[in-house]
């Protein structure tokens, strides 16, 4: 197998087990677009177009609800705010890319794909890193695709007693302490959701990102004052 | 058509924040400093993802001893294993059985 396939292969299997915890995601989903009495394929358009799990659902929930264009847009937007972090982070890595990579990675850079990329050994590699980013993050891409469609039939009918979608917040802990490997990073992972969770009554999940910035901002010191 | 014309404008406004930056700073190099700062964004917005997925829009928490017995369990798997799939059934067992036992 060369080198190139090697890489491809990963980035396909690693997303599997990673998109388990996401199909109850996908149902809820499919529960919000049939609550929100938007049309099915309507609502389903959102998955290529947006591509991002939580503000798909943010989006059509405030339209079912009567919320104005303007309003469920930003706070779409808002929810997906993070992004932007993930788009400063990723970029060193586009630096020796061709120009087609630096215009198609984005569209899938996701929560899963951003963790997937910035711990993926070879990721100094570029080639390496772009076979792995693209098979992993276009596999995601199909499987979302698909599993959006089923929720649209099966949301509905699941039993809220399963509890099925405390599988996120599983998975985005499992992927945060895979990824660490200093005490820096443990203490600004902790001041984050500290911060998080005191200001969880911002509206628009605002608390989410004023966390994050002043947990990137308390790492940023400890490297500023790093001996 | 609404919501249709939301879909595309949060779809072009969601592509244009991943691909903002990538666009902008692929070109240029990045000061040491820089690169070391950003290697906390992971740790930080993750930390701030899984806080946000346990309150509820009106602020309050809901985090009973389920929760946070396979919250647990998961980080710790994952540390250990670093393997998502061991990950996912060891918490989601934890969390399952503590419900059915409270």
């Amino acid at each position: 197998m060369s080198e190139r396939q090697r890489y491809i292969k990963q980035g396909l299997l690693t997303v599997l087990p990673l998109f388990v915890p996401v199909i109850p995601f996908a149902l809820a989903f499919g529960i919000a677009v049939d609550v929100a009495g938007i049309a099915p394929l309507l609502g389903w358009s959102s998955t290529p177009l947006m591509f991002g799990g939580a503000a798909q659902i943010t989006l059509l929930t405030l339209l079912g609800e009567g919320a104005s264009m303007a309003a469920a847009v930003t706070a779409a937007l808002i929810v997906g705010a993070r992004h932007l972090l993930y788009s400063v982070t990723m970029a060193p890595y586009f630096r020796h890319q061709p120009r087609w990579f630096r215009w198609v990675g984005p569209y899938v850079l996701i929560d899963q794909v951003f963790m997937l990329a910035s711990t993926f050994e070879a990721r100094h590699d570029p080639d390496a890193f772009r076979w792995f980013y693209l098979s992993a993050g276009f596999m995601f891409w199909f499987l979302w695709m698909l599993f959006t469609g089923i929720g649209l039939f099966i949301g509905p009918i699941v039993p809220d007693a399963w509890q099925l979608s405390f599988a996120i917040p599983i998975l985005f802990i499992g992927l945060l302490a895979a990824g660490i490997n200093s005490w820096q990073q443990v203490a600004v992972a902790v001041v984050a959701a500290g911060v998080t969770v005191a200001l969880a009554s911002l509206p628009n999940r605002s608390g989410l990102l004023i966390g994050a910035t002043l947990g990137i901002a308390l790492g940023f010191l400890f490297e500023r004052f790093r001996r | 058509m609404t919501v249709f014309i939301a879909i595309l404008i949060t779809g072009a406004g969601t592509y244009l924040m991943r691909g903002g930056f990538i666009f902008l700073l692929a070109e240029r190099q990045f000061p040491p400093l820089a690169l070391r700062t950003l290697t906390y964004v992971a740790p930080a917005v993750m930390g701030a993802l899984v806080m946000s997925m346990l309150t509820t829009p009106e602020g309050s928490i809901q985090i009973g001893v389920p929760e946070f017995a396979g919250l647990a369990v998961a980080a710790i798997l994952a540390a250990k294993t670093r393997n998502h799939s061991v990950t996912l059934a060891g918490g989601l067992l934890v969390f399952w059985l503590c419900l059915w036992l409270i």
